[in-house]
Order: structure tokens, then C-alpha cells, then sequence
């Protein structure tokens, strides 16, 4: 045996620090997620194994390839200790690999990497960016609520809120409880940041930890939910945001208003009985209005749900099903919204996303403005003998 | 990126003395309609009271309607085709003049004597209350004064910077669009312009009735009244008429072969440029062709005779 081929002692490393070199590393850290499946060699058409997924440390979260993994495989949450995994950089982000020489072992949680909280740095909301984690962050509760959902086939509880600090707001999606309370500050550390439904939200998992603090410098909840609306023009420019609010008239409805058929599963609307994800399926009645609102600076599309546009159009879905059965012409329907609508000026609160057709919001609240005529004519009266 | 056109609010008086055009940017710009007082309009919300609608179709086959819609400060012609089927239907709903809101695409017509006439083609029209017309009227005029103290900041710091007077929350558009209408319309007079607003700040108040309804026969939109007269265009040349002559030979050989009695826009200029008029030539002799009414382009890239 020359000295060349003589196996490199693996060093112990944490995984924000892995660099990929040709010196096999160690590491301890934990299965987020796990995916089996086989591959076929082109040369003989054989099928080989491999498994693939996520592994985080508290450190950093790097992506997998295992080939010829254990026919048992690996459980999310499992601590692992891998001794002589190779790395290879994708894309610019580390990757580690497990071959025929590396020993992967099962390790107590307590051998992961112990985190100095001293040695994180903090970030600001605006800072933050889908994929980000390793970092400290002082925050406001702003709102927060349990929600139960379904993964795979387990129920869960998340705390599905909004938190904020001086340079933003970003929603949060915490998978356990920590006791968040509305209005209280804390400091988060061992969160990521993913993207849902094209933002950035900041997740906690049973890893993360909550610190109350002082926060004297975090704004107050109802000062960021009452702030006054601003004009789309800025909404446009910021790309939306967590808090969006703005006031202005309706001056259009976009399709599909009026009333829609969605898949039973999903919620998806149904195109000709048929859901993108679940095929033929039997469309449950909903309405629902797309909203244009303008307020001379911008517009934007306001996504009315069925409760809002019942409210604002003072027609609900039955009653809107059975008119339906007497006009067999579904567009009338949307007529009629945008005849009760259009010219209206709205108040609206809620989330803004925005894509290549501009800022959709999805409204909290949506409330019908009335303008006093009288003191808008005194104060118009006033600015025009200013201008004299 | 194509954002959704924001409606200016707009008075019939800021309308009547828009004159200058301007062409947006990318693949498929959009006409602009710059005001002397800082509005760069291609979507526009007027309010006012709405006469009954004329039709001013040629036959059945092509409806197209006219109406009238006036303020305290002037009044607009609101037009809707079967392009606009619902605006269309709304425009025909009315027997008697009603306060209304009109949401629409402004359009400058230019005859050959160069006096300009601006209409707003209707994407949208409500009847509302009183009230409704009213409150919307004191949203017109709100950022109208609002537009008037920009061009008057701009006026005494006119290197403010678009940056520093976005941070007071002015969009961006809104700064760009009063800088190239101080440049576009340098004489203007404002504050005969304020005290037509004075009338419709007593109509916000309550203090005078509906807008009265023109007398009939009074011209649309005359812009006598306008700051800056454009030139009168120059009579075409033999040269540019036998161009033109090409130019229509050519659009009905190809209408007279489709399906759908359109010439595509695309195949006649291939032809006319086998002939030595090339594109950005031919692009103008069909401009002038549509100013002069003689072609129209109702679906974008199709022509027909008008």
C-alpha cells in the first residue's frame, strides 16, 4: 500500500463550515427530510439505490446522496454520525455524498454540534432570504394563531403569525408551540427561512429556541395592523409586502369572478370538471371576485374570497346558485358584482404578492370607505385659496 | 414587466387641454396623453353627469356609440364600440342625462386642420348617486391639486430629484410625468385652471347642481382654448401620396384574399417593401394614413380601410 492510497484521517467538521476539498469530512447532524428511489446505469441497464435529502446541524442544512443506502432507510429526525462523507460544491452550495467507504451510524442528539448562541449573528427582517438560516433575530409577535394541518398522514398543529421588527414584517410558521403571545418581543435562533406562496416565511422547528426580550426598539402590533393605507404606487415599488394596506376605487373586476367550481381536495378551480392536480373530479360551487383597485397612482388585483364578496355584493352563494338556474348565463353574475362594485372605494388590508401582471393581495379585511363630502370640500376649498 | 395602467383622475377641463402625445417603451408601448398640468394618461376616472349615448355606427354590424359626459369644468366625449360590449350597453342603458363614473382609455384625435379632439373610450360606466359622483369628483380634484403643487415644487427646485420626492411617498410616475409636461407645455396658464376647479370644489360641497347639460351642437372638445396650438400639419407631397397609393393597393390586394376581410399588417408591409418602401417608411405612411382616417387598425397587426 503506498502512501497516496492510505485513507485521510476525516475531520469533524460543522456544516456552515464545509468547504468542498478532497479530504473526506466527519460530521454529526439530523435527517430533515429522506427519499429513496433507484436509478438506472445506462451502460447495462441495471438499477442501483440511492437515497437522497436534506441533513441540518443547527449550523446549516446541506443537501444528500447516499448510494447504496440500508435497506431500512432513515427516519426524519434521526441524529446520524457520518465519518468519511465526500463534499462537492452544486451550484455554488456544499453537498456531501456517502459512498461504499463512508460509515454512516445512528448518534445521540446530544453530539450535535453545541451552538455558542454568542457566535450567531442577528439579522433584520428585510435581510432575510428564503433558504437563510444560522441566524438570531429580535422580533414582535404581531399575530398569532394555532392552525391544524395535515402532512402526509399525520395531523399537526402550527402557529401559523406575522412578526415585525423596524425594517419589516414577515410571516411565521412555528411547528411548535413556544407560547408566542401577541405582543410580546422575542429573540429566535435556529429558524431557516423558506419560500411559501412567494414570500419568505421564517420557520421554527422543535430545534429552534425563544427568548423573550425587552424589545424596546420593535414596533407595537396595532400601530403596524392600523398603519394608514399608502399608495399602490409604493406597494408596487416594494413588491408587495406581509402589511399591506391601501385605499381606492374599483374600476374592474378580472376573470374568474362570479361563480367558480373548485376540486373537492385541493381548491383548485375545475376547468371543464377537471383539476390540474386531482383529474376528473366533482367541482364544488364558490364565489369569488377579482377586484381592480385603483387609486390614481397604481392598481392592483384585490382576490375576494366567498364571505368577502357575498358581503360586498350583498348576494350570497345559493342565493346566486338559484338566480343561476333562472339566467343559465354565469357571466351575468359577474355583471352584477362589478355592478355593485365598480366606483366603490375600499379599504383594504392583507398580504401582497407580486408577479409579472403586478401586486395581488389577499385581503384580512376589505371595508367600504363613504367620504365625507363636506369636510372634503372645506379642505379642498382651503388648498385651492393656498394656491392663490 | 406590463403593469395595469393606473386611471389619472381627471377633470374634462385638464382633458380639453391635452394635446401632446407620447409613446410608451418595450414590445408593445402604449400611447400616453400628457396634460399641461402633469398627467401622463392612458387610463383615466372622470366623473360627471352622462347624456344619453348617440350611436355613431355605420351599420349594425359595427356599433359604436357617443356620449357626453360633463363637470363643472368642462365636458368629454365618451365613446364605446363592441370592443367594450358592457361599457357599450351601459352607454345605451340611459334615456335621460344621470350622474355617472367612467373609467377609460383616453384617445386624441387630430383632424387635418391639427385641432385635436380627446375622448375617452369606456372600459367601464356606472350610474351612481349623487353622492357617489360627488365624493368621486372630490377624489379628481384632491390629486389634481395635488399634481398642481408638484409642477409648483418642481417649479422653484427643479433639480428636487425623483428619489428625494419618492421617500415623500410622490410615485415615481407622477414626478416624471410633471417634469415633461412643464417641458412639453411651457406657457401655461394654471391659475385660470384653479378657478375653473373652484367650481367643481362648490359642486363637491353641494353648493350647485348636476352639471348642466351642453347645448347641443357645441363641438365636443375644442382646444382653442388650449395653451400651445400645434402646427398645422404640412400638405403631403406628390412623392408621399404616391406612397400612400402603394401603401392601399397593396392593403387591399391582401384584405381582398383573407378570410376575414383584414389585411395582416405584417404580409402588407412585405409587399409594399418588394416595391422599395421599406418598413420604418411604410410604418409612417400607415400613420398618417390612420390620422387621416383612411386605414384602421381595430385588432392590433390587422388593417382595413375605414
Amino acid at each position: 500500500m503506498t502512501a497516496d492510497a492510505a485513507p485521510q484521517a476525516p475531520v469533524e467538521t460543522r456544516l456552515r463550515d464545509l468547504r468542498s476539498t478532497t479530504t473526506p469530512v466527519e460530521f454529526v447532524a439530523r435527517v430533515v427530510t429522506y427519499e429513496r428511489r433507484d436509478v438506472t446505469r445506462r451502460s447495462d441497464g441495471s438499477r442501483r439505490p440511492l437515497a437522497s435529502g436534506l441533513l441540518s446541524d443547527g449550523t446549516a442544512t446541506v443537501r444528500f446522496t447516499w448510494w447504496d443506502p440500508p435497506r431500512e432507510g432513515l427516519e426524519r429526525g434521526t441524529v446520524v454520525r457520518a465519518v468519511g462523507a465526500e463534499v462537492r460544491e452544486f451550484r455554488g452550495r456544499p453537498e456531501v455524498t456517502f459512498s461504499w467507504k463512508t460509515r454512516v451510524g445512528e448518534a445521540s442528539p446530544a453530539e450535535l454540534p453545541r451552538l455558542d448562541s454568542e457566535e450567531i449573528p442577528f439579522r433584520n427582517v428585510r435581510e432575510l432570504r428564503a433558504g437563510e438560516e444560522g441566524f438570531r433575530i429580535e422580533v414582535r409577535v404581531v399575530r398569532v394563531a394555532p392552525k391544524s394541518v395535515t402532512v402526509g398522514a399525520e395531523r399537526r398543529v402550527v402557529y401559523d403569525g406575522l412578526v415585525a421588527d423596524r425594517t419589516g414584517a414577515i410571516s411565521l410558521s412555528a411547528w411548535s408551540d413556544f407560547g408566542l403571545r401577541v405582543g410580546e418581543a422575542v429573540r429566535f435562533a435556529g429558524g431557516y427561512v423558506r419560500a411559501f406562496r412567494g414570500r419568505a416565511q421564517l420557520v421554527l422547528d422543535e430545534r429552534s429556541t425563544v427568548v423573550r426580550v425587552e424589545g424596546n426598539d420593535l414596533p407595537d402590533p396595532a400601530q403596524l395592523l392600523g398603519a394608514p393605507p399608502r399608495s399602490i404606487a409604493e406597494v408596487e415599488d416594494e413588491g408587495g409586502g406581509e402589511t399591506v394596506a391601501v385605499e381606492g376605487i374599483v374600476v374592474g373586476l378580472l376573470p374568474p369572478s362570479g361563480l367558480v367550481y373548485r376540486c373537492p381536495t385541493c381548491h383548485r378551480s375545475v376547468r371543464s370538471g377537471i383539476c390540474r392536480i386531482h383529474g376528473q373530479v366533482e367541482g364544488q360551487a364558490d364565489l369569488r371576485a377579482r377586484i381592480v383597485l385603483d387609486d390614481g397612482t397604481g392598481a392592483l388585483t384585490v382576490n375576494a374570497s366567498r364571505v368577502e364578496t357575498e358581503r360586498l355584493w350583498g348576494v350570497t352563494l345559493d342565493e346566486a346558485r338559484s338566480r343561476l338556474r333562472n339566467q343559465p348565463d354565469p357571466s351575468l353574475l359577474e355583471e352584477e358584482i362589478l355592478e355593485s362594485l365598480l366606483g366603490r372605494r375600499l379599504r383594504v388590508r392583507g398580504v401582497g404578492t407580486k408577479d409579472d401582471f403586478g401586486v395581488t393581495v389577499t385581503p384580512e379585511s376589505i371595508e367600504r370607505v363613504d367620504i365625507d363630502l363636506d369636510a372634503s370640500a372645506e379642505a379642498l376649498a382651503a388648498r385651492l385659496r393656498r394656491g392663490e | 414587466m406590463s403593469l395595469r395602467e393606473p386611471a389619472w383622475r381627471v377633470t374634462s377641463r385638464e382633458l380639453e387641454s391635452s394635446l401632446e402625445e407620447e409613446k410608451g417603451e418595450g414590445e408593445r408601448p402604449a400611447t400616453y396623453l400628457l396634460s399641461p398640468f402633469a398627467a401622463r394618461m392612458n387610463r383615466v376616472l372622470v366623473a360627471g353627469t352622462l347624456t344619453p349615448a348617440e350611436s355613431i355606427g355605420r351599420d349594425n354590424s359595427q356599433a359604436f356609440w357617443r356620449a357626453r359626459l360633463s363637470d363643472p369644468t368642462g365636458a368629454v366625449a365618451v365613446t364605446a364600440g363592441s370592443f367594450q360590449p358592457r361599457a357599450m350597453a351601459q352607454l345605451r342603458a340611459a334615456s335621460a342625462p344621470r350622474p355617472a363614473i367612467v373609467v377609460g382609455k383616453v384617445h386624441l384625435f387630430r383632424g387635418r386642420d391639427g385641432v385635436g379632439y380627446v375622448s375617452v373610450r369606456a372600459e367601464a360606466v356606472r350610474s351612481v348617486a349623487e353622492s357617489e359622483e360627488r365624493a368621486a369628483l372630490a377624489d379628481i380634484v384632491r390629486q389634481t391639486l395635488d399634481r398642481l403643487d408638484l409642477l409648483e415644487r418642481i417649479d422653484k427646485e427643479p433639480d428636487l430629484s425623483e428619489e428625494a420626492l419618492r421617500k415623500e411617498g410622490l410615485p415615481s410616475a407622477w414626478v416624471r410625468a410633471a417634469k415633461e409636461s412643464r417641458r412639453r407645455y411651457p406657457n401655461v396658464d394654471r391659475a385660470a385652471f384653479r378657478r375653473d376647479l373652484g367650481a367643481a370644489v362648490r359642486r363637491v360641497a353641494g353648493e350647485s347642481g348636476p352639471s348642466r347639460q351642453p347645448e347641443v351642437g357645441v363641438p365636443t372638445v375644442s382646444v382653442s382654448r388650449a395653451p400651445v396650438p400645434p402646427p398645422p400639419a404640412p400638405a403631403p407631397t406628390a412623392a408621399e401620396r404616391a406612397e400612400e397609393s402603394l401603401f392601399l393597393d397593396q392593403l387591399d390586394e391582401v384584405a381582398d384574399v383573407s378570410a376575414d376581410g383584414y389585411a395582416d399588417l405584417k404580409e402588407v408591409l412585405f409587399r409594399v417593401s418588394s416595391h422599395g418602401l421599406e418598413a420604418p417608411r411604410a410604418e409612417t405612411v400607415l400613420n398618417r394614413l390612420e390620422e387621416e382616417g383612411v386605414v384602421e387598425e381595430p385588432i392590433v397587426g390587422k388593417l382595413r380601410r375605414a
